[in-house]
């Protein structure tokens, strides 16, 4: 019974972490802002002004260590080059084409692009290419009370509800107050 | 055991610190009684975070999530393979969600191994159980859970806090199927204020006039103790939306007889265990949508709220990690004392048990319906105790939960609010109980959580381009689409604002063989699968009758009339095949688990039918009580944790005049 990966002194010993190097201030803007394109989001709400959290410095820094700093640096600079075409593309066709939205079959750098929507939605990680049987985690407990497929319910995460009693009874707030970007490029 | 002559150590000893064992404690307390409750599992911390915690990181967020020995997280530092313990392996495992279905490694009930083609190399395409030529479809999956830990599974129940109908309790009586209690429904009420008072129930009498129709009535003048909690626009929607909608009493070709009445279906709201004002030092609701695996506030009540009222009356000690393994009963059919293991591990994380006993005047059973048959069949070296009726362990019973789930038309938002604030009570009694079970409709306010565990799995959907949901069907050709941005987010706010979900739960028939025995080997009488304290593991074997199936097959064709009603679309999947999946009359369909454990020491006048009186005492042994859920002679058709704290109160009056005496 000393097997258990339960007790403690039966749990195994996990491997010392990778711990990537802390990113610029530059390297997390920058991965804010194709969070928010391809979210969905208002970039101003995927990284308001005080940041406390942090949570895009986790996840940029959490997803390095899934995929590798070489990968990362890739995507991101794809993003940049899509970023600064003129005329500006909208935020739409960004994700729609850092996704590879009209590929059958979309590329590594789109699955981690999924990877990375999933993570923000829903404060996990999905490995790419989402195998069944893939390791998911939750990344940490401020991924999940801050992910942001409640507020595409116009709700708040289960078990962690800034609402005050009787709220239920009323209609929610406008999509927007919950910080999703309804104007750019948006519709089906 | 012996206590070698000397005085009894206390009053009263509790066996489990859940709803009833707490509120019979603190009763016995204020009477100047000294209790010892032995709850087997870990302490009530001092601060639910640690239980959040486990919540929030858990993937899979089951009734068991924040719960110790945990189930459920997956890909953790601590358990990087997501395993589920081994049962075998711990001092009080439980039945868990994730474990439902599984070998015993995983699962700590051991079942009736599925016949089912499951496994994935098998040539053979699955299939539902078999019907039996009396009717009954047996070898199914008991689909509840429970916990075993300070406070007990009701860490997570919902609050509802339904009373029991009149004809609930007098099914022999009136429709010559199953049997009465052995209690009316006059002496039941001032019972029901008493726990209404102790939970802190929100309700409003006026509200719950129109069920008069099923026989719900109150004493004259009867106030609840705070205001309703406001319905949810989910409610709201519904019951606009079935605003003149009738049903039959029966469908055509039902067994035994037809019920042609028509039924209004109107919806309700629900008596709520939760704060509607703040009550006894606890909050109000705030809407966490989280009842059921835990309430991060404690707006609900439950049972840690009566522990601490009956540590407060300074007669009442609780040891901890003490599991119960024998009741000791002399020659005169007394309990002389009860002993258990107290367990604990060492520094390196191995189990340690150390065998302890303790003596007093009288003795409780108060560890769930499951828990206390098992404890019951394991005294007397596994001969088993108070049962010369043979009924320990038999007519288990549950709500089978029958879940349907529908888009509506126009947003309702769900995810909001307390998990249900309202149902339909309006079909709970009438003719047809002749024929087919009574089951009560409550309508969730968790969207498709419980459906189909969105907003995951809709959200994955239109991520990755796939369609577990049923809802991703808008590409070319009714294929899926894979979306990004703004495109994503606005279609998931489309459908997520208006999924909504109504569970159906039966008042199941009581049946001889669907029951709980200790997991032995008959030749060898040795143990086949045993917990990490090396006690024998529950065997449970269960199975339907027509006239609980019948229920399924008006709640399927009720649902889809009320969806209908409203204009909104049923998206309902019964598969075939899995755990809970059962075919009647060439329909298909899955039942769920409610936690709502029944029947296993069912009480009665007669002591050859049941195992206790209407006091829940013991018919064989005169100082022992058996309390719970588990003494219901049938699951009736409301959530049973009102009920069973009521009856806590009766049984508490009687050990006091028994003491007294």
């Amino acid at each position: 019974m000393s097997t258990s990966p339960l007790t403690p002194g039966g749990a195994s010993v996990p491997p010392p972490p990778i711990v990537p190097a802390t990113p610029s201030e530059a390297v997390v803007q920058s991965f804010a802002n194709m969070s928010a394109a391809l979210t969905g989001f208002q970039p101003s709400f995927i990284r308001p002004f005080l940041d406390p959290v942090n949570l895009s410095g986790t996840f940029y820094s959490f997803a390095v260590v899934q995929v590798g700093q070489a990968m990362m640096d890739a995507l991101m600079s794809a993003y940049s080059a899509l970023s600064s075409q003129t005329p500006p593309l909208s935020s739409q066709a960004i994700a729609d084409a850092l996704l590879e939205i009209s590929s059958p079959t979309p590329s590594t750098q789109a699955q981690l692009c999924q990877a990375i929507v999933a993570m923000w939605y829903l404060g996990s990680w999905y490995p790419p290419p989402f195998q069944t049987n893939g390791l998911h985690q939750v990344i940490s407990s401020q991924a999940y009370t801050k992910s942001l497929v409640w507020n595409l319910a116009q709700a708040h995460p289960m078990g962690f509800s800034a609402f005050t009693f009787g709220y239920w009874s009323q209609a929610p707030a406008s999509l927007e107050t919950f910080g999703v970007n309804t104007g750019n490029g948006g519709g089906q | 055991m012996s206590n070698n002559g000397a005085s009894p150590q206390y009053d009263v000893v509790i066996v489990g610190a859940g709803v009833s064992g707490n509120l019979i404690a603190k009763q016995l307390g204020l009477a100047g009684k000294k209790v010892l409750i032995l709850e087997a599992g870990l302490p009530v911390p001092d601060s639910r975070e640690e239980y959040m915690n486990n919540f929030y990181l858990a993937l899979a967020k089951t009734p068991e999530a924040p719960y110790p020995a945990l189930a459920g997280r997956t890909g953790t530092k601590d358990n990087p393979a997501g395993k589920l313990p081994d049962p075998a392996t711990l001092p009080t495992p439980r039945a868990t969600v994730l474990g439902l279905g599984g070998a015993p490694d995983v699962s700590y009930l051991v079942q009736a191994q599925s016949w089912i083609a499951t496994h994935p190399d098998s040539p053979e395409p699955p299939q539902n159980p078999p019907t039996a030529p009396t009717g009954e479809v047996r070898g199914l999956q008991f689909s509840s859970t429970f916990e075993r830990n300070g406070g007990g599974t009701s860490w997570h129940w919902l609050g509802t806090s339904l009373r029991e109908l009149e004809n609930d309790i007098r099914m022999w009586t009136k429709y010559q199927h199953a049997v009465d209690w052995p209690v009316t429904y006059d002496e039941l009420q001032p019972l029901w204020a008493l726990a209404e008072k102790e939970i802190g129930v929100a309700a409003s009498v006026t509200q719950q006039e129109p069920l008069e129709v099923v026989g719900l009535e109150y004493p004259q003048g009867y106030q609840y103790p705070m205001q309703p909690i406001p319905t949810s626009i989910v409610d709201q929607t519904v019951s606009q939306g079935v605003s003149g909608l009738e049903v039959p009493g029966t469908l055509p070709d039902t067994p035994g007889g037809s019920d042609p009445q028509m039924y209004d279906v109107f919806v309700t709201p629900t008596p709520a265990g939760r704060n509607s004002e703040p009550y006894d030092d606890r909050r109000v609701c705030a809407g966490n949508t989280n009842c059921i695996p835990i309430c991060p506030i404690q707006a609900k009540w439950d049972p840690t709220v009566t522990l601490g009222k009956a540590l407060d009356t300074g007669n009442v000690t609780v040891s901890y990690q003490s599991v119960a393994y024998n009741v000791a009963v002399d020659a005169n059919n007394n309990v002389t004392g009860i002993d258990y293991y107290q367990w604990s591990r060492d520094e390196h994380g191995n189990l340690q048990k150390v065998s302890k006993s303790v003596t007093g005047k009288v003795f409780v059973l108060a560890c769930h319906a499951i828990e206390n048959a098992k404890l019951l069949l394991m005294s007397n070296n596994w001969k088993g105790i108070a049962n010369k009726s043979d009924q320990v362990g038999r007519n288990l019973m549950d709500h089978p939960l029958y879940l349907t789930w529908a888009l509506a038309p126009q947003p309702l938002w769900g995810y909001r609010g307390p998990l249900a604030t309202a149902g339909i009570e309006s079909l709970r009694d009438g003719e047809f109980r002749k024929y087919r079970a009574a089951f009560r409709m409550e309508i969730g306010n968790e969207g498709w959580n419980f459906a189909t565990g969105d907003p995951y799995t809709t959200a994955l959907d239109f991520i990755t381009g796939t369609n577990d949901s049923g809802l991703n069907t808008d590409g070319p050709n009714g294929t899926a689409q894979r979306l990004g941005g703004t495109a994503l987010a606005l279609k998931l706010n489309n459908l997520l604002t208006r999924q909504f979900r109504i569970a159906c739960m039966f008042d199941q028939t009581p049946l001889q063989e669907n029951r709980v025995t200790l997991d032995v080997d008959p030749q060898t009488g040795k143990p086949n699968n045993v917990d990490g304290l090396g006690l024998p593991r529950p065997k449970v074997e269960y199975g339907f009758d027509p006239y609980t199936m019948e229920g399924f097959r008006m709640a399927a064709y009720v649902c889809s009339q009320v969806y209908k009603q409203m204009g909104a679309t049923e998206f309902t999947k019964n598969n075939v095949g899995g755990t809970g999946d059962f075919t009647y009359r060439g329909v298909n369909y899955h039942y769920y688990g409610a936690g709502h454990v029944v029947g296993t020491h069912r009480m009665g006048p007669d002591p050859c039918t049941s195992v206790v009186d209407a006091t829940q005492r013991s018919h064989d042994v005169q100082n022992l009580w058996i309390v719970g859920s588990g003494s219901f002679p049938t699951v009736c058709t409301a959530n049973p944790t009102l009920t069973l704290l009521a009856l806590a109160f009766k049984s508490a009056d009687s050990m006091i005049a028994a003491l007294n005496s």
